[in-house]
């Protein structure tokens, strides 16, 4: 047979003219990606960014602007910095160090033409309880015919819905989620459909009949009251989520915690529960954020401003200040935002695994 | 220690029956396998004598007590899982301690215990580790250490061997067997596999879809077979099975007539054992089909005119090639005649060669 030979250099050549061809390839198609996505988050970023600049630098009460530019003017080229280096850095060395020096750039920019911008003026309501009365005076007006509590009650009121739900929501759920994972029962599938109907109601349509429910049981303008309608409307996902962690527990291992003398409880506590523990996390994330972010039903249902949430706070305080500083509302708003932001950042590893742990019918 | 009896057990799930009319008495300190092809309730009847399911009808005896209501924590029985069903969120020094927890045991005197165990099953340096990162025969062994540590009256071990691969199995096989001699407990080993269970067990319980089939020391099972599915089951390669119909002392399958002894009428079914079966000048003709060289011994398949006959011959080297022409003979004596609708043994039923090749038994 006769192949007609090749010279090496040909071949080559030939090979390098296609690797050339693919990692330019490659590199237009990351390129293209990456300059989509950042064209995407940019609106979904803005107003985030936006809202903490407001709250940081605003001195007029009027919406500024100049600061947003600016930091954005910083933020934007350090971070294009950051892709370009990390897209030409050779080894780990010299990315971190091309990440170090950009990092000083970027902070030094910051340092002298952002810092000397901010203030915290703007959080006068965590010290002044009659703020907006301050606020409207500043800017020559009459004082609003609103209330206000302290806002740490109302902080102190939001913890405590939020916590109290999220507690009995992860103990009911864990709970009745065993028990459907593990036992048969007359009923057990249709229970397992109608968790899933029942999730699908908006809540909103169950308004006025628990408005009533809640006023003939004299739990209405009460904590309890809010409390359980939430789990009533939490809990039927959460046992939905826990079912699929319970049914990813071994069968064996709770049986062998049995025959070395555990008890069926504690075999429960010490050997299956460790094992889902994860899934309460995350069910507990999701309630308590679920919680602290309560809009319709605090607003329906809690009528004294000692009852306030944190939610009823931003809406009062954007009813009344709104147009007069936007300052003051959004440092609000940062205020309430950043329970929330803690508690996710804090349990992301745990909410992560949530879609590869859990979940299953 | 304890000797374990079951009186006419039976076990159904609703209308299921699983175990029916199980009779059976394994003695102290014996050492016993349940045998059977998957799926005929070796399981369900480990799992009864541990506690975790009761009986439906039936009295299960340990000693002199019945002991069908008492709970699996109170029968102080050790069980390896087929899966071993090691707790996953404890390290292998809190996994065996686990039952000794449950005895009251301080932690001050558990913990040579457990390395005492640990050593047992040669662990002892693994004590720190998570059963994520224990090879499976690691992870056998840890299990192995936990059933023993609480002092057993009785050893329940599921497959255990079947999750390993073939050297550690043989390994395993022996050391499971040195130990149980060494510790003198009543020991079950389940196994689908027939060699498993002849070479560990003293003696052998052969179940057959929820019935006890036969119960015999090895040799019993293998050379006098009750029915048609013990010898089937025992033995490698398997029994060679001609069906025929018995007639003035002599059996027809197909053209072929082969003399016999014993009486036998009607239709029966021939059981010849591959190794008692040699080349020989007369006997059954046929044409050799295929070979397939084991090692020590090569497994030929003949063409017959009664079908495929295995046959086994001692040596490494083939002394026949494919397509020879050869006669089949083989020792009356080590003959198995079955009667083809019971599938019982007729234990005085020989064949003998045809032709009057060999003698009479
Ligand atoms: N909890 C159960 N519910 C219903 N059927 C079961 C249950 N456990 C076992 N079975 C059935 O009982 C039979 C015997 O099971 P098992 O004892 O696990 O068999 P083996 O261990 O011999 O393979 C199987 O047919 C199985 O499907
Ligand atoms: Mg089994």
């Amino acid at each position: 047979m006769a192949i007609p030979a090749v010279p090496a250099a040909v071949t080559q050549t030939h090979w390098d003219r296609l690797a050339i061809r693919a990692r330019w390839k490659r590199r237009a198609k990351s390129t293209g990606l990456y300059s989509f996505l950042i064209a995407v988050s940019i609106p979904i970023m803005l107003p985030y960014f936006w809202l903490v600049t407001i709250a940081f630098s605003a001195k007029r009460g009027v919406a500024e602007t100049e600061v947003l530019w600016l930091s954005i003017s910083i933020l934007v080229p350090t971070l294009l910095a950051y892709w370009i280096w990390s897209i030409f850095a050779r080894n780990i060395g010299q990315l971190l160090m091309g990440f170090l020096a950009v990092t000083a750039v970027g902070g030094a920019a910051f340092a002298v033409y952002v810092l000397p911008e901010l203030h915290l003026r703007n959080f006068i309501f965590m010290v002044e309880t009659n703020f907006p009365d301050v606020v409207r005076s500043r800017a020559g007006e009459v004082s609003g015919g609103i209330s206000f509590p302290n806002v740490w009650q109302a902080f102190a009121n939001s913890l405590y819905l939020a916590g109290a739900q999220t507690v009995i929501v992860a103990t009911v759920a864990s709970l009745a989620a065993y028990y459907l994972s593990r036992f048969q029962f007359p009923g057990r599938a249709a229970m397992l459909r109608s968790l899933l109907v029942l999730h699908a109601f908006p809540v909103l349509t169950l308004i006025v009949p628990l408005f009533l429910l809640l006023n003939f049981v004299g739990l209405l303008d009460q904590m309890l009251g809010v409390i359980l309608v939430l789990v009533g409307f939490e809990l039927p996902f959460a046992i939905f989520i826990m079912k699929g962690f319970f049914d990813a527990v071994p069968w064996d291992i709770e049986m062998s915690a049995l025959t070395d003398g555990a008890s069926r409880r504690q075999a429960f506590v010490k050997v299956v529960l460790p094992q889902v523990t994860n899934g309460i996390i995350a069910i507990s994330v999701f309630s308590f954020i679920r919680g602290w972010e309560e809009y319709i039903f605090v607003f329906t249902f809690l009528i004294k401003n000692t009852n306030w949430t944190m939610s009823l706070y931003m809406f009062f305080v954007r009813d009344d200040l709104m147009g007069v500083d936007f300052g003051v509302v959004s440092a609000v708003g940062v205020f309430y935002l950043i329970p929330s932001l803690v508690l996710y950042v804090a349990a992301q590893k745990f909410l992560m695994q949530m879609s590869v742990g859990g979940v299953k019918g | 220690m304890a000797r374990v009896e079951f009186r006419r057990i039976e076990k159904r799930f609703g209308d299921v029956v699983v175990i029916q009319d199980m009779d059976l008495v394994i003695n102290d300190g014996e050492f016993v396998a349940l045998l059977g092809p998957s799926g005929c309730g070796k399981s369900t009847s480990l799992f009864m004598l541990a506690g975790i399911y009761m009986p439906s009808a039936g009295e299960l005896r340990f000693d002199d007590s019945v002991v069908n209501e008492v709970e699996a924590r109170d029968r102080n029985v050790g069980i390896v899982f087929q899966s071993y069903a090691l707790y996953p969120h404890m390290t292998v020094q809190n996994n065996i301690m686990f039952p000794l927890r449950f005895k009251g045991v301080p932690r001050e005197q558990a913990l040579p215990k457990v390395r005492e165990a640990a050593e047992l099953v040669h662990v002892g340096e693994l004590l720190d580790r998570r059963p994520a990162q224990l090879s499976g025969g690691q992870q056998q062994r840890v299990a192995l250490a936990r059933a023993l540590i609480k002092e057993p009256q009785l050893l329940l071990l599921d497959e255990p061997l079947s999750n390993l691969d073939a050297t550690l199995r043989l390994t395993m096989r022996t050391e499971i067997k040195a130990l149980q001699e060494r510790l003198g407990v009543t020991t079950i080993l389940v196994t689908h596999d027939q060699l498993e269970a002849t070479t560990m067990a003293d003696r052998v319980i052969c179940m057959r879809a929820g019935r006890i089939e036969q119960v015999g020391s090895p040799d019993d099972l293998y050379s006098r077979p009750a029915s048609l599915f013990v010898a089937s089951f025992i033995g490698s390669p398997p029994i060679n099975l001609l069906t025929g119909q018995a007639q003035n002392g002599a059996i027809r399958v197909k053209e072929l007539s082969l003399p016999c002894s014993g009486g036998v009428s009607g239709e029966v079914t021939v059981g010849l054992r591959p190794e008692h079966m040699h080349f020989g000048d007369t006997g059954i003709p046929g044409r050799i089909a295929q070979l397939e060289p084991m090692g020590r011994e090569i497994l030929y398949v003949i063409d017959t005119p009664v079908g495929h006959v295995r046959i086994l011959e001692g040596g490494s080297v083939a002394a026949h090639r494919i397509g020879e022409a050869v006669h089949l003979a083989f020792e009356p004596d080590a003959t198995l005649v079955f009667e083809a609708d019971t599938e019982a043994l007729l234990p005085n039923a020989r064949v003998l060669l045809p032709n009057g090749g060999a003698a009479a038994a």
